[in-house]
């Protein structure tokens, strides 16, 4: 869902949901060898774990980018940093029975829409960082006395990968999936912990979001009457939703593993200049490296970066407490209310929909939906939800009791900003005054590290002026008088705490914190999220929803009707309805209509939502794009060259009958937000037909390597020998003397659980060599591979899934005790009933 | 007349007799008008029901099978004629009846107030035309219907009886209700496919559901004591998960069973001996779940415990529990089974007998060939 600030709320609220991962390391011995962790031994975490998903871009896009030492150098080393990440992670879970990898596929058009602004937004920012570095270089250069750094000029021609390649239908993401299938059967030959391990891999040739596959399986493996529903899931991912996601699936045994948001960065980040520690870009002198031992074990004294658990299961405890409401007229059913909540968490903010005005994850705006549900909760005559679909009568209802606090909230938010504007301008005068700086550069609260010297960072991800479409100057020489004016105080550094963005370090953290979406997988790099956009002058919000009269502003300014057209503002809070019915659905059943999206930029106001009861809400399959379509639909021109050259012409030429879905410029509007980051993409929605007809041309023109990549393909599942009575039965249902069929149903029994159907890949035999398919041959080829490989299908079912327990789940033991639940309560009294009640 | 002695039941001590797990060969159903067919039609899967159910309801409609006539073998032995022409071959039993009557014997050790009659057939099933070598014989038994009949009014009448004297504190039901608890407990507990396949309202709304029990699955297994290899008919409640797909594999049955909440002494140690029928009843089949629904006095469904079929005589013996012995019932079963094959060496009709109270099972031709 990517809801702002969920990690940081969620475990405000309910904290014991998060705990350390207890993580084994490899032990490094006096003569240099190393001993890998032995993942056959129980896990220290004091629990053994069956199943691990990865939302594999959650890792991609992390090595493509390491926050703790450089990028890495090309695609080869790119991918042995995937291996040791994946590595880490999988000895961290040691999962017994499932490893699921998923890469993006295609996405469906409604998650196109929030692609393309990222990207569009990336295009733009790194065209400005581009002419920052070159300006950058000159002053280093004029710092080191004319002679620049040979490891300067090394790093200045080198290409940062680019994290647009990290997208369905490129040439990046075949030797992505080539790789990781090189690599986890490498695993299964020769890591006795993968030995009863199936891995099945999910790679960007299957259509859907990493994480949506990932559920896809789960609810699959749930429809099977051979699935234990004592499973112990793990899904690693960086999505906040993950979550939800994880509510969503009812299985009481689930928990989301990611690095910890919160551990303190930037303690030994490297030069972005030469790559060396102990200096930033600014310090850089260029000089020749220094051994850090004899082997130069370079990354032997950088600590880990901690992971950390988030237990869906005792999220399900904490809420199981909160949405209990007493003397219902029917059952309560702790499962549904979940469902509940889940959908108005995605209220709040999720990657299809903009959210609704009056709604702040960091206003308590799930609290706000909770109290109102619960009030309305016995008179609605049911829940919201059921397995996915809303009943929009009650909807009807919460939105109404959000709609009368609407003006409120407006007013509050107004009345919050002001104090806080006025106690920063105090700070500030007393921080002058007594000449020291307490680090309170923060804003919106979040805990900043104390003042670091200029890093490169800080210059080159300056942000655009927060009226972008006034930044008319050249960024260069925006950045020119910014450094000017740095050199001229170079000690001082309270001049430049006050002037300048928060650190790089400092800013990344606020940026994960505050907007998951940037560091969702398929979006842009997390270098490109700018920083807080300072000095910002209020009275550019000419909306002012703290006035009256503010909604026919909105629609006059935002989506330029008329103010007396409120049957407009209808349409958009239909469209919105149906919007949010397409989440839940993609949430609880899969994605329900393919092409579907909401065709606005702005959300209409809670108060807008009148007889949606009324509404008739159908969603159809679609049609799924295509990878060269999906990439049409999200690249900017400037990125074309992720799309076979015979595209570009689509992208550039004036004469192309598309070329307006392409604009070089388009306006940021920060819609009364602080960040240019969290502002909206004004950008031209893609009108599909005419870009499919445009891309349909091309499509005969295509080579044919370039067409394969252009097309659907199946998830494959990985075997070792040693996974003994399986393995015999795939190998004897296909490859023995009187081979069967070349698709077998398999054995639940045999397969620890696992139901679905393999079948025989063409051209492939067991037993035969394992090659590394990258150049440089970093890992050996296996001569006589030991692993199996075979296509794995879902289970299918024409069902639609429901949100309840299986039988036999066991309750966990449960994690909060009375005080736990006495202080949850406490915090319930207090919350949601500040604007005047529902 | 041929007499074989309970007592003394020590003599069936110690480790038990070899036991063939249960493997199921074939199978039938009564669909909801009690109608045979081979097969699976009337399998249903288990999902657990709402605690807080009032069991009674829905007696007024409860659709019942008549037991009035006698069923005899028939469904089993179709079944198996169905199973041995699919198969090429005949079944290799030497004993062939319902669960009930095994359960009934096996249970004697340890239960002497009721008694049973059963009628046995000899039939020499392999050509062959030495003597009649018991190798080659089968024993069909069935209990016989007339007791039977007689003993369920007779037990009518006590509970009856015995439902006045609990006075005016205790809630009356009659035993037709109470029987009907069972049943309701099975409709509340069940789904017609996997969970998956299964509606929400279906799921919801089994307590509306009318209650029958004309509709049955019923397993027909290969297992034995000893040297006696028995093939045993018997109704399965439900399936856990799925039928394996390798033939014989163990299936996950499932056992349901409503049992009053244990709140003394006295119902623990009723429950107890509960415990002996559920687990022979189920281990017979090689059922290895029994679900338990506990009600209330009031019969509104309070708890649901599951019970692992084998770790029945395990906890037995933990708790320290005299009344009985699992490995003793196997061995007195299989000691009785073994002398039965002796006694029963000719054509006709034999009756096996066990009058109420009596330390001996009595075996005797009732019907000349
Ligand atoms: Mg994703």
């Amino acid at each position: 869902m990517g809801i702002p600030a969920a990690f940081r709320w969620l475990s405000n609220k309910y904290p014991k949901i998060i705990s350390p991962v207890i993580e084994d390391k490899p032990i490094v011995m006096d003569d240099g060898t190393v001993i890998p962790v032995d993942i056959t031994r129980t896990n220290p975490n004091g629990e053994e774990f069956d199943n691990l998903y990865l939302d594999m871009n959650g890792i991609v896009h992390p090595c493509s980018h390491p926050e703790d030492k450089p990028a890495p150098k090309d695609e080869e080393e790119m991918m042995l940093e995937i291996f040791k990440y994946t590595d880490r992670v999988v000895n961290m879970v040691r999962p017994r029975k499932l490893l699921l990898i998923a890469i993006d596929g295609v996405a469906p058009r409604a998650k196109m829409n929030q692609q393309r602004s990222r990207r569009f937004r990336s295009a733009k920012e790194a065209k400005e960082k581009e002419a920052d570095k070159q300006e950058l270089y000159k002053m280093i250069k004029k710092q080191n006395g004319g002679v620049m750094p040979p490891e300067t000029l090394e790093s200045m021609a080198k290409q940062a990968f680019d994290s647009n390649t990290i997208t369905p239908g490129t040439p990046f993401m075949d030797i992505l999936a080539g790789s990781l299938r090189y690599w986890c059967a490498y695993k299964l030959n020769t890591d006795p912990g993968w030995a009863k391990m199936k891995v099945i891999i999910s790679d960007a040739t299957v259509p859907g979001e990493g994480e949506h596959k990932i559920m896809d399986f789960v609810r699959s493996q749930r429809a099977s009457a051979d699935h234990d529903p004592n499973t112990r899931h793990v899904i690693y991912g960086l999505d906040a939703d993950l979550i939800m996601l994880g509510l969503a699936t009812h299985e009481p045994y689930f928990r989301v593993l990611r690095e910890d948001v919160f551990f303190q960065e930037g303690k030994a980040r490297t030069c972005k200049l030469c790559g060396q520690k102990g200096h930033e870009a600014t310090q850089c002198r260029g000089e020749a490296k220094e051994k850090d031992g004899e082997f130069d074990e370079k990354d032997k004294a950088m600590p880990l970066k901690p992971f950390i658990w988030l237990h869906v299961s005792v999220l399900r405890e904490y809420l199981a407490v909160e949405l209990d409401v007493p003397g219902l007229p029917f059952r309560f059913d702790v499962e549904r209310a979940i469902d509940d909540w889940v959908f108005m968490c995605s209220f709040v903010g999720n990657d299809f929909l903009p959210h609704l005005p009056a709604l702040e994850i960091r206003e308590n705006g799930i609290d706000t939906l909770t109290a109102i549900w619960r009030d309305n909760l016995p008179v609605m005559g049911g829940y919201l939800t059921k397995d996915g679909s809303v009943d929009l009568d009650r909807a009807q209802l919460i939105l109404n009791g959000l709609a009368k606090q609407e003006e409120a909230i407006f007013r509050r938010r107004r009345a919050t900003e002001e104090r806080r504007e006025a106690g920063q301008k105090r700070r500030k005068l007393n921080d002058e005054r007594n000449g020291r700086n307490n680090g309170r550069n923060g804003n919106n609260g979040v805990p900043m590290d104390p003042p670091q010297a200029l890093t490169h960072d800080m210059i080159i991800n300056r942000t655009p002026a927060p009226d972008a479409n006034a930044a008319n100057k050249s960024a260069a020489a925006a950045l020119k008088s910014q450094i000017q004016g740095l050199m001229a105080k170079e000690s001082t550094q309270e001049a430049a705490e006050s002037e300048t963005p928060p650190s790089g370090a400092s800013k990344r953290k606020a940026s994960m914190i505050e907007d998951d979406g940037a560091s969702t997988p398929g979006s842009e790099s997390q270098v490109a999220t700018p920083p807080p956009v300072v000095n910002v002058d209020p009275s550019e919000d000419t909306v002012k929803l703290w006035e009256d009269g503010y909604a026919d502003r909105y629609y006059e300014q935002k989506f330029h009707v008329d103010p007396k057209d409120i049957e407009f503002r209808h349409k958009v809070a239909r469209a919105y309805v149906e919007g949010l019915a397409w989440v839940l659905r993609y949430y609880f059943q899969g994605c329900p209509d393919w092409e579907w999206f909401y065709p606005y930029h702005y959300a209409p106001f809670a108060q807008d939502f009148v007889d949606i009861g009324k509404m008739k809400i159908n969603f159809e399959k679609g049609r799924i794009s295509k990878p060269f379509e999906q990439l049409l639909s999200v690249q900017p021109a400037a990125s074309r060259h992720v799309l076979p050259e015979i595209f570009h012409p689509l992208m550039t030429e004036p004469e192309s009958e598309i070329i307006d879905f392409y604009p070089e410029d388009f306006a940021i509007d920060l819609n009364g937000k602080k960040m240019a980051w969290q502002g909206v993409a004004l950008l031209p929605f893609i009108e599909m037909p005419r870009l499919l007809a445009a891309a349909e041309k091309k499509y005969p023109l295509l080579s044919t390597e370039d067409a394969a990549r252009n097309n659907v393909g199946k998830e494959v599942m990985l075997l070792s020998e040693a996974n003994q009575e399986l393995y015999d039965d795939i190998i004897s249902q296909f490859y023995s003397k009187k081979q069967g069929s070349p698709e077998l149903k398999l054995n639940p029994r045999v397969s620890q659980g696992l139901s679905g159907q393999v079948k025989k890949l063409d051209d492939y035999l067991p037993h035969g060599s394992l090659e590394y398919p990258l150049e440089r041959k970093a890992m050996p080829s296996v001569d006589d591979d030991r692993s199996l490989t075979v296509h794995y299908e879902f289970p299918q079912t024409n069902h639609a899934h429901k949100s309840m327990l299986l039988r036999g789940a066991q309750p966990p033991t449960p994690t909060l005790n009375r005080s736990d639940i006495e202080e949850l309560k406490g915090k319930l009294r207090h919350s949601g009933r500040s604007h005047g009640g529902a | 007349m041929s007499k074989f002695n309970i007592q003394p039941v020590a003599r069936f001590a110690g480790d038990s007799h070899p036991v063939k797990r249960p493997k199921e060969i074939a199978c039938f159903s009564y669909d909801d008008n009690h109608e045979f067919h081979l097969g699976y039609s009337s399998m249903k899967w288990y999902y657990p029901p709402q605690l807080g159910t009032d069991l009674s309801k829905g007696f007024d409609k409860f659709d019942k099978h008549d037991d009035s006539a006698d069923e005899h073998l028939d469904s089993l032995l179709r079944t198996i004629m169905a199973h041995e022409e699919e198969e090429g071959k005949k079944i290799d039993a030497q004993i062939v009846t319902w669960r009930g009557m095994i359960t009934k014997i096996m249970s004697s050790p340890f239960e002497d107030r009721d008694g049973f009659e059963m009628n046995a057939t000899l039939y020499q099933v392999r050509d062959s035309d030495a003597d009649l070598n018991n190798k080659d014989c089968i024993s069909f038994i069935e209990e016989n219907h007339e007791y039977k009949q007689a003993s369920m009014k007779e037990q009518r009448k006590q509970q009856k009886k015995q439902a006045k004297r609990g006075g005016q504190s205790q809630p009356q039901f009659s035993p037709d209700v109470m029987s009907f608890w069972g049943y309701k407990f099975e409709t509340l507990s069940t789904l017609p496919a996997t969970w998956a396949e299964t509606s929400r309202d279906y799921i919801e709304s089994r307590d509306e559901q009318v209650v029958s029990n004309k509709a049955q699955y019923c397993s027909v297994v290969r297992t034995g004591f000893g040297k006696t290899i028995m093939c045993l008919g018997g109704e399965v409640d439900a399936l856990w998960d799925s039928k394996p797909m390798a033939h014989g594999a163990p299936i996950n049955w499932v056992e349901l069973k409503t049992s009053a909440e244990i709140r003394d002494d006295r119902g623990m140690a009723n429950f107890e001996r509960k415990l002996m029928k559920f687990w022979i009843q189920s281990f017979l089949l090689g059922v290895p779940r029994i679900i338990v629904g506990f009600r209330s006095q009031r019969g509104i469904l309070t708890k649901i415990e599951e019970i692992k079929t084998e770790s029945i005589p395990i906890t037995a013996a933990q708790r320290g529990v005299k009344t009985w012995n699992a490995n003793m019932c196997i061995n007195f079963a299989s000691g009785f089974l073994e002398w039965l094959k002796q006694v029963i060496n000719d054509d006709g009709i034999w009756r096996i007998r066990r009058q109420p109270k009596s330390q001996t099972i009595e075996v005797f031709r009732v019907e000349e060939a």
